[in-house]
C-alpha cells in the first residue's frame, strides 16, 4: 500500500519543479514517508525506465555535477490519473468512515 | 594515531581512516551485488555513491574536521539503510495473487467489457469475470465460432454494443465480483500502480487514456483495432519466432550430430560410404569440420535473431558477430577450395579393356551372382585364409553401406565370329589421366562361367583407400546367331539397349527370359 503512494508522492514533488535527488529525500523524510535513503533511487530509476521522468546534469558549486530530475509529459499524465485514483480512493474512505459513524 | 586514506567516491575526494574505509568499502560491495543485475542498476549504484559523497562532505563541513570517522560512516549506512532494507522493499514489489479474488469475491458480480485486459474489445476478458472462466477458453471458444459460418462474430459484435464498458473503479470492482469496501479499494489502487508500470515499459500505449477519454463507439472500434493488430501481431510474430527458433535448434542440433557420425564417431568406415566416399581421406575431416560451420554459422544466427524477436531480448554483441561471419567466411572458403580440388579429380577420362573368352554352348543361362570372389589383396585385407574359407562362398551383403551410385552395364550383341566372348571396359575418371587409369584399374569386378551359366556381380568393388571417382564397368557378351539365352529376370536392369520387360505374358512371369540371338539381333522367343 505504501508504494504505490511513495512514487505518487515523489511524482508530486517533482511536478512542481526540477528537482535535485537530495532534496526529494528531505520531502519525503519531513513527510515520514522514507525510512532508508536507499530505496529512493531504485524508485527514481524505475520511474525513470518507464518514461515517467528525466534528469539533467546541473553543475554545483563547491561539489560534482547534480542530477536534476523532471516529470515527462508521460509522468504528467499518469500523474493526472493518478490524481483522480487519489481522489475516488479518499471518496471512500470518506464515505466508510461516515458509514461507520451511522 | 589513525592511518587515514584518500578515497574518490562520487567524484570528490574524501580523507578517511582505514577502518572507516573498510566498513564503506564492504557496504558498497553488498550494495553493488544487490543492484549488480543489469545497466540500469549501475546508475543506481552510482547515485547512491553520489549521496554518500554528499553527506560525507557535508558532515566534513559542518563538523569542521578534516577526516570521516568510523561512526560516520555507520551513521550514512543506517541513513541510507542496508541491503537487507531493500530487499524488503523489493519483496513488497512482488504483486499479491490478486486473481484468485474471483473466488473469493464477496460482491456481487455483473457484466462489464474489460479494456483492461482486452484482445479486441474486452468482451472476452468480461465475460471471463462473470462466468469466473479462464479468459484464453473463452477466447479460442469465440474463434472457433468464427469458422462456424461467422456467427461468433456476430455475436461478438452484439455483446459488443449491448455490454458496457468498465469505466469507473466501482464498475470495475463489480466486474470481478470484488467487495465495495476499503479493502477492495485499496487492492485496486495498488493494482492500478502496477498495472501502469507494464503499460508504460510498451511504448505508444500513453496515447491510450487520450482516446479512451473520447468514448465514442467509432473512436472505440478504431482503437480497439489498433490494439488487437498490435497484441496479435506481435503474438503472432513471436510465435513464429518460437517455431523458427525450434526448428532452427533441432537443425543444428542434428548437424552437430550427422558430424559426430560423419568423422566416425559411432562407425569408422564411413569414408566408404557414397558419396562420402568421393571426398579424399587426406581432407576429409577438414572437409567435414568446414561444411559444418558453413551450415551451423547462420542457423545460430537465425536462433539468436528469433530469441531477440520472441523475448525482446538486447541484441548480440558486435564483436561477437563480426567474428562469427568472419569464421563463416573461412569456413565457407576452405569448403569452396575442397570442392573445387574435388571437381578437378574428374577431369580426366581413362578406360581400359579386357577380352574373356568364353566356352561356346548352344544356349546360356545368364544371373546375377551375389557371391563375391576376393582378390589376393583382399584376403589380406580380410584376413581370409584358404583353410577356415574353403568350400564357402561370401555373400554380399544387399543392405549393406551402399557405396556407388549403378556402375554395372550389360550390353548383349551379335558375335562376328563363330564364337562367344566377353568383353570388359573398366573406366574412371580423375585428375589426370594417370591416376584416372590408376583408378580404373583398381575396379574389383566378379564375372563367372560355370559350364552354361554365367554369373554376373550385380556391382564392382572398390579397393581399400579408393576413392569414388565414377567408376564403372561396361560389359559386352557377343554370342554367334542360333544361340539361345536364358536372361534371369533381376539382369534385367542392368542390361542395356534391350528391354525384356515386355518379352513374354503373363504366364511366364516367373520365368526367365527367353531370348534368341538372330541376325537383327536378340529377338524374345515368346513372341515367336
Amino acid at each position: 500500500m505504501r508504494k504505490g503512494i511513495l512514487e505518487y508522492c515523489v511524482l508530486l514533488i517533482i511536478s512542481r519543479g526540477e528537482i535535485y535527488a537530495s532534496d526529494i529525500i528531505a520531502e519525503l523524510k519531513s513527510a515520514k514517508l522514507l525510512v532508508v535513503e536507499g530505496t529512493l533511487y531504485p524508485l527514481l530509476t524505475r520511474l525513470k525506465n518507464n518514461g515517467l521522468l528525466n534528469y539533467n546534469w546541473v553543475e554545483s558549486t563547491g561539489g560534482p555535477p547534480r542530477k536534476y530530475y523532471t516529470l515527462t509529459p508521460d509522468g504528467v499524465s499518469i500523474l493526472s490519473q493518478l490524481d483522480g485514483t487519489w481522489q475516488e480512493l479518499s471518496f471512500a474512505i470518506a464515505q466508510s468512515k461516515e458509514s461507520k459513524k451511522n | 594515531m589513525k592511518k587515514t586514506l584518500n578515497i574518490n567516491i562520487g567524484n570528490s575526494i574524501i580523507h578517511i581512516e582505514e577502518d572507516a574505509c573498510e566498513l564503506l568499502n564492504t557496504y558498497l560491495i553488498e550494495v553493488k551485488q544487490h543492484f549488480g543485475k543489469s545497466a540500469d542498476d549501475f546508475e543506481i549504484v552510482s547515485d547512491i555513491e553520489n549521496r554518500i559523497a554528499e553527506m560525507f562532505t557535508e558532515m566534513l563541513h559542518t563538523q569542521q574536521k578534516q577526516v570521516i570517522e568510523l561512526a560516520d560512516v555507520q551513521v550514512v549506512i543506517e541513513l541510507m539503510g542496508s541491503v537487507k532494507d531493500f530487499e524488503n522493499e523489493s519483496a513488497e514489489e512482488e504483486p499479491e495473487p490478486y486473481r484468485n479474488a474471483h473466488s473469493s469475491g464477496f460482491g456481487e458480480r455483473k457484466i462489464f467489457r474489460d479494456t483492461e485486459e482486452a484482445m479486441a474489445a474486452g468482451v472476452c476478458a468480461g465475460l471471463s469475470h462473470y462466468l469466473r472462466m479462464d479468459v484464453s477458453i473463452l477466447r479460442i471458444i469465440a474463434v472457433m465460432t468464427v469458422f462456424l459460418g461467422g456467427s461468433g462474430l456476430i455475436a461478438y459484435l452484439i455483446l459488443w454494443v449491448s455490454i458496457p464498458r468498465a469505466v469507473t473503479r466501482a464498475e470495475k470492482m463489480a466486474m470481478k465480483g470484488e467487495a465495495f469496501n476499503l479493502q477492495g479499494f485499496k487492492r485496486n489502487f495498488e493494482e492500478e500502480m502496477s498495472n501502469l508500470k507494464d503499460s508504460f515499459r510498451n511504448a505508444g500505449d500513453h496515447m491510450r487514456p487520450f482516446v479512451k477519454e473520447s468514448g465514442t463507439f467509432v473512436t472505440e472500434f478504431a482503437e480497439v483495432l489498433g490494439t488487437f493488430v498490435r497484441t496479435a501481431g506481435k503474438t503472432i510474430l513471436k510465435f513464429i519466432a518460437i517455431v523458427i527458433m525450434i526448428s532452427a535448434s533441432m537443425a543444428l542440433i542434428s548437424a552437430l550430430i550427422s558430424v559426430a557420425a560423419l568423422l566416425g564417431f559411432w562407425d569408422s568406415s564411413t569414408t566408404e560410404i557414397f558419396p562420402l566416399n568421393i571426398v579424399d581421406k587426406a581432407y576429409f575431416s577438414t572437409f567435414v569440420i568446414a561444411a559444418l560451420f558453413v551450415v551451423i554459422i547462420p542457423l545460430f544466427s537465425l536462433i539468436l535473431l528469433s530469441i531477440r524477436v520472441a523475448f525482446n531480448s538486447r541484441s548480440i554483441n558486435k564483436m561477437f558477430s563480426y567474428a562469427l561471419l568472419l569464421l563463416w567466411i573461412c569456413a565457407l572458403s576452405v569448403a569452396i577450395f575442397y570442392t573445387a580440388k574435388i571437381s578437378t579429380e574428374f577431369k580426366e577420362d581413362a578406360e581400359f579393356t579386357q577380352n574373356v573368352p568364353l566356352k561356346a554352348y548352344p544356349l546360356y543361362t545368364l544371373s546375377i551372382d551375389r557371391s563375391r570372389f576376393f582378390s589376393r589383396e583382399d584376403s589380406l585385407r580380410y584376413q581370409l585364409s584358404a583353410k577356415e574359407y574353403t568350400g564357402r562362398i561370401i555373400q554380399d551383403d544387399k543392405s549393406g553401406p551402399f557405396k556407388a551410385p549403378r556402375n554395372v552395364s550389360i550390353r548383349i550383341e551379335k558375335s562376328e565370329g563363330a564364337l562367344p566372348s566377353l568383353t570388359e571396359s573398366y573406366s574412371s575418371q580423375g585428375i589426370n589421366f594417370e591416376t584416372a587409369l590408376y583408378h580404373a584399374k583398381n575396379i574389383h569386378y566378379d564375372f563367372t562361367q560355370k559350364d552354361s551359366v554365367l554369373k554376373f556381380s550385380p556391382q564392382l568393388h572398390l579397393m581399400k583407400n579408393v576413392n569414388w571417382r565414377n567408376q564403372q564397368v561396361k560389359l559386352v557378351l557377343r554370342v554367334p546367331v542360333g544361340v539361345k539365352l536364358n536372361i534371369d529376370r533381376d539382369l534385367d536392369r542392368y542390361l542395356q539397349g534391350y528391354s525384356l520387360w515386355d518379352c513374354g505374358d503373363e504366364e511366364h512371369r516367373e520365368e526367365p527370359y527367353q531370348a534368341i540371338m538372330t541376325a537383327e539381333g536378340l529377338k524374345c522367343i515368346f513372341d515367336q
